[in-house]
Protein backbone atom coordinates (compact mmCIF):
# COMPACT_ATOMS: atom_id res chain seq x y z
CA UNK A 1 0.00 0.00 0.00
CA UNK A 2 1.01 3.16 -0.58
CA UNK A 3 -0.05 6.82 1.35
CA UNK A 4 0.91 10.35 0.29
CA UNK A 5 -0.62 13.38 2.09
CA UNK A 6 0.60 17.18 2.76
CA UNK A 7 2.97 17.07 6.57
CA UNK A 8 2.21 19.35 8.78
CA UNK A 9 5.00 21.64 7.61
CA UNK A 10 3.89 21.62 3.98
CA UNK A 11 6.25 18.83 3.09
CA UNK A 12 4.90 15.90 0.94
CA UNK A 13 4.61 12.42 2.98
CA UNK A 14 5.36 9.57 1.52
CA UNK A 15 4.86 5.86 3.00
CA UNK A 16 4.64 2.89 2.08
CA UNK A 17 5.69 0.55 -1.38
CA UNK A 18 5.93 3.16 -4.40
CA UNK A 19 5.39 0.71 -7.54
CA UNK A 20 4.18 1.18 -11.17
CA UNK A 21 0.76 0.14 -9.47
CA UNK A 22 0.86 2.94 -7.29
CA UNK A 23 2.62 5.43 -9.54
CA UNK A 24 -0.40 7.11 -11.46
CA UNK A 25 -1.73 7.95 -7.88
CA UNK A 26 1.03 9.68 -7.03
CA UNK A 27 1.98 11.66 -10.12
CA UNK A 28 -1.66 13.00 -10.05
CA UNK A 29 -1.11 14.34 -6.37
CA UNK A 30 1.90 16.12 -7.64
CA UNK A 31 1.01 17.38 -10.61
CA UNK A 32 -1.99 19.03 -8.32
CA UNK A 33 1.17 20.82 -6.34
CA UNK A 34 1.66 24.69 -7.69
CA UNK A 35 4.81 24.49 -6.56
CA UNK A 36 7.64 22.52 -5.34
CA UNK A 37 7.94 21.04 -2.43
CA UNK A 38 10.22 18.88 -0.06
CA UNK A 39 9.37 15.09 -0.38
CA UNK A 40 9.72 13.46 2.80
CA UNK A 41 10.92 9.44 2.49
CA UNK A 42 10.34 8.47 5.78
CA UNK A 43 8.11 6.32 6.09
CA UNK A 44 8.55 4.86 2.29
CA UNK A 45 9.84 1.61 2.29
CA UNK A 46 10.00 1.18 -1.78
CA UNK A 47 10.52 2.35 -5.17
CA UNK A 48 10.84 1.39 -8.28
CA UNK A 49 11.56 3.19 -11.51
CA UNK A 50 7.92 3.85 -12.21
CA UNK A 51 7.82 5.87 -8.83
CA UNK A 52 11.78 7.38 -9.61
CA UNK A 53 10.09 8.58 -13.01
CA UNK A 54 7.06 10.56 -11.24
CA UNK A 55 9.27 12.52 -9.27
CA UNK A 56 11.44 13.07 -12.78
CA UNK A 57 8.34 14.29 -14.63
CA UNK A 58 7.91 16.67 -11.24
CA UNK A 59 11.46 18.05 -11.60
CA UNK A 60 11.07 18.78 -15.01
CA UNK A 61 7.81 20.88 -14.06
CA UNK A 62 9.26 22.94 -11.58
CA UNK A 63 12.78 22.89 -13.57
CA UNK A 64 13.46 26.50 -12.71
CA UNK A 65 12.82 26.37 -8.92
CA UNK A 66 15.92 23.88 -8.53
CA UNK A 67 16.59 20.53 -7.63
CA UNK A 68 13.78 18.80 -5.93
CA UNK A 69 14.90 17.97 -2.11
CA UNK A 70 13.86 14.24 -0.95
CA UNK A 71 14.48 13.98 2.77
CA UNK A 72 15.16 11.15 5.26
CA UNK A 73 16.11 8.54 2.37
CA UNK A 74 17.25 5.19 3.48
CA UNK A 75 21.07 3.72 2.15
CA UNK A 76 18.83 1.34 0.26
CA UNK A 77 16.49 3.71 -2.18
CA UNK A 78 19.33 6.01 -1.87
CA UNK A 79 21.29 3.28 -3.77
CA UNK A 80 17.97 2.83 -6.16
CA UNK A 81 18.93 7.30 -6.81
CA UNK A 82 22.49 6.56 -7.17
CA UNK A 83 22.21 3.56 -9.84
CA UNK A 84 19.70 5.64 -11.55
CA UNK A 85 22.32 8.93 -11.99
CA UNK A 86 19.26 10.67 -10.27
CA UNK A 87 21.12 11.48 -7.12
CA UNK A 88 22.73 14.18 -9.39
CA UNK A 89 19.40 15.39 -10.63
CA UNK A 90 17.68 15.68 -6.91
CA UNK A 91 19.01 16.97 -4.11
CA UNK A 92 19.06 13.78 -1.97
CA UNK A 93 19.40 13.48 1.74
CA UNK A 94 20.28 9.98 3.21
CA UNK A 95 18.35 9.68 6.84
CA UNK A 96 21.31 10.16 8.99
CA UNK A 97 22.13 6.61 10.52
CA UNK A 98 21.13 5.80 14.33
CA UNK B 1 1.91 -23.46 -6.05
CA UNK B 2 4.17 -26.01 -6.50
CA UNK B 3 6.45 -26.18 -3.61
CA UNK B 4 7.91 -29.65 -3.31
CA UNK B 5 11.08 -28.54 -2.73
CA UNK B 6 11.32 -25.83 0.40
CA UNK B 7 14.00 -24.38 -1.85
CA UNK B 8 12.60 -23.78 -4.52
CA UNK B 9 8.82 -22.18 -5.18
CA UNK B 10 6.79 -21.49 -8.38
CA UNK B 11 3.65 -19.49 -8.88
CA UNK B 12 1.91 -17.92 -11.46
CA UNK B 13 0.58 -14.15 -12.00
CA UNK B 14 -2.04 -12.04 -13.53
CA UNK B 15 -1.00 -9.72 -16.07
CA UNK B 16 -1.59 -7.06 -14.25
CA UNK B 17 -0.09 -4.36 -12.31
CA UNK B 18 -2.33 -5.52 -9.60
CA UNK B 19 -0.48 -8.65 -8.99
CA UNK B 20 2.86 -6.52 -7.92
CA UNK B 21 1.58 -6.43 -4.48
CA UNK B 22 1.08 -10.35 -4.64
CA UNK B 23 4.61 -10.65 -6.11
CA UNK B 24 6.12 -8.81 -3.55
CA UNK B 25 4.30 -11.09 -0.72
CA UNK B 26 5.33 -14.00 -2.38
CA UNK B 27 8.78 -12.82 -2.55
CA UNK B 28 9.08 -12.10 1.38
CA UNK B 29 7.30 -15.15 2.24
CA UNK B 30 10.35 -17.04 0.46
CA UNK B 31 12.78 -14.86 1.57
CA UNK B 32 11.63 -15.20 5.09
CA UNK B 33 11.53 -19.15 4.71
CA UNK B 34 15.24 -18.90 3.58
CA UNK B 35 16.50 -16.77 6.25
CA UNK B 36 17.33 -14.17 3.45
CA UNK B 37 18.11 -10.53 4.78
CA UNK B 38 15.73 -7.30 3.61
CA UNK B 39 18.65 -5.79 1.81
CA UNK B 40 18.32 -8.84 -0.92
CA UNK B 41 14.68 -8.73 -0.59
CA UNK B 42 14.26 -5.24 -1.59
CA UNK B 43 16.60 -5.58 -4.47
CA UNK B 44 15.35 -8.47 -5.26
CA UNK B 45 11.70 -6.70 -5.56
CA UNK B 46 12.98 -4.58 -7.53
CA UNK B 47 14.24 -6.49 -10.23
CA UNK B 48 11.36 -8.68 -10.25
CA UNK B 49 8.65 -5.96 -10.19
CA UNK B 50 11.25 -3.78 -13.17
CA UNK B 51 11.11 -7.74 -15.25
CA UNK B 52 7.15 -8.12 -14.90
CA UNK B 53 5.99 -4.49 -15.72
CA UNK B 54 8.58 -4.87 -18.75
CA UNK B 55 6.80 -8.34 -19.72
CA UNK B 56 3.42 -5.98 -19.12
CA UNK B 57 4.76 -3.40 -21.40
CA UNK B 58 6.34 -4.91 -24.19
CA UNK B 59 5.59 -8.75 -24.11
CA UNK B 60 2.26 -8.74 -26.00
CA UNK B 61 1.31 -12.10 -24.77
CA UNK B 62 -1.77 -12.95 -23.13
CA UNK B 63 -1.30 -15.71 -20.84
CA UNK B 64 0.04 -15.70 -16.89
CA UNK B 65 3.46 -14.88 -16.26
CA UNK B 66 5.28 -17.82 -14.27
CA UNK B 67 7.66 -16.70 -11.24
CA UNK B 68 10.17 -18.97 -9.76
CA UNK B 69 12.21 -18.71 -7.30
CA UNK B 70 15.32 -20.80 -6.13
CA UNK B 71 18.10 -20.91 -3.56
CA UNK B 72 20.92 -22.66 -4.32
CA UNK B 73 23.78 -22.10 -1.92
CA UNK B 74 24.76 -18.81 -1.99
CA UNK B 75 22.64 -17.71 -4.88
CA UNK B 76 19.69 -16.94 -5.09
CA UNK B 77 17.80 -16.98 -8.53
CA UNK B 78 14.35 -15.28 -9.47
CA UNK B 79 12.99 -16.49 -13.12
CA UNK B 80 10.03 -15.17 -15.08
CA UNK B 81 8.59 -17.02 -17.76
CA UNK B 82 6.17 -15.50 -20.47
CA UNK B 83 4.35 -17.99 -23.06
CA UNK B 84 3.58 -17.37 -26.51
CA UNK B 85 5.28 -14.34 -26.61
CA UNK B 86 7.93 -12.93 -29.54
CA UNK B 87 11.53 -12.44 -28.55
CA UNK B 88 12.96 -9.98 -26.17
CA UNK B 89 16.53 -10.66 -24.76
CA UNK B 90 16.84 -8.35 -22.07
CA UNK B 91 20.25 -9.06 -21.74
CA UNK B 92 20.71 -7.48 -25.27
CA UNK B 93 18.96 -4.17 -24.48
CA UNK B 94 21.19 -1.10 -25.03
CA UNK B 95 22.93 0.68 -21.85
CA UNK B 96 21.22 3.99 -20.83
CA UNK B 97 23.33 6.91 -19.87
CA UNK B 98 22.53 7.73 -16.42
CA UNK B 99 24.82 10.59 -16.35
CA UNK B 100 22.87 12.95 -18.78
CA UNK B 101 21.51 16.23 -18.05
CA UNK B 102 17.49 16.91 -16.62
CA UNK B 103 16.99 18.31 -19.88
CA UNK B 104 17.92 15.20 -21.66
CA UNK B 105 16.21 12.73 -18.89
CA UNK B 106 13.13 10.79 -19.90
CA UNK B 107 11.11 8.69 -17.35
CA UNK B 108 11.12 5.15 -18.29
CA UNK B 109 14.31 2.92 -19.77
CA UNK B 110 16.10 3.02 -16.20
CA UNK B 111 14.14 -0.46 -15.54
CA UNK B 112 16.23 -2.87 -17.17
CA UNK B 113 19.58 -0.70 -15.84
CA UNK B 114 19.03 -0.77 -12.69
CA UNK B 115 18.39 -4.98 -12.83
CA UNK B 116 21.85 -4.90 -14.33
CA UNK B 117 23.16 -2.68 -11.87
CA UNK B 118 21.20 -4.69 -9.13
CA UNK B 119 21.63 -8.27 -9.64
CA UNK B 120 25.22 -10.38 -10.46
CA UNK B 121 24.25 -12.62 -13.67
CA UNK B 122 21.16 -11.99 -15.79
CA UNK B 123 20.46 -15.28 -18.63
CA UNK B 124 17.76 -15.24 -21.20
CA UNK B 125 16.47 -18.26 -23.07
CA UNK B 126 13.33 -18.23 -25.67
CA UNK B 127 11.94 -21.54 -27.13
CA UNK B 128 9.17 -22.15 -28.59
CA UNK B 129 7.82 -18.80 -28.02
CA UNK B 130 8.46 -18.84 -24.09
CA UNK B 131 10.68 -16.40 -22.97
CA UNK B 132 12.63 -16.65 -19.97
CA UNK B 133 14.57 -14.35 -18.00
CA UNK B 134 16.57 -15.55 -15.11
CA UNK B 135 18.85 -13.17 -12.90
CA UNK B 136 20.83 -14.02 -10.06
CA UNK B 137 21.81 -12.38 -6.94
CA UNK B 138 24.96 -13.57 -4.53
CA UNK B 139 24.08 -13.73 -0.99
CA UNK B 140 26.61 -11.89 0.85
CA UNK B 141 28.42 -13.81 4.30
Amino acid sequence: MLDIRLGDNGEVALSGRLDAAQAPRVQQFLDGLAEPRVIDFKELEYISSAGLGVLLKTQKRFEANGALKLINVSKHLGDVFNYSGLDQIFNVELVEAE
Amino acid sequence: MRDENPGRIEMYFKRSLDSLSEISEFLEGFFTRQGVGPDHLESVTLATEELFTNMLKYGGGEAEILIGLERADRELSVSLTDFDVDEFDVTKVPEVRVDRPLSEREPGGLGIHLIKKMMDRIEYEYVDRRGKTTFVKTLDG
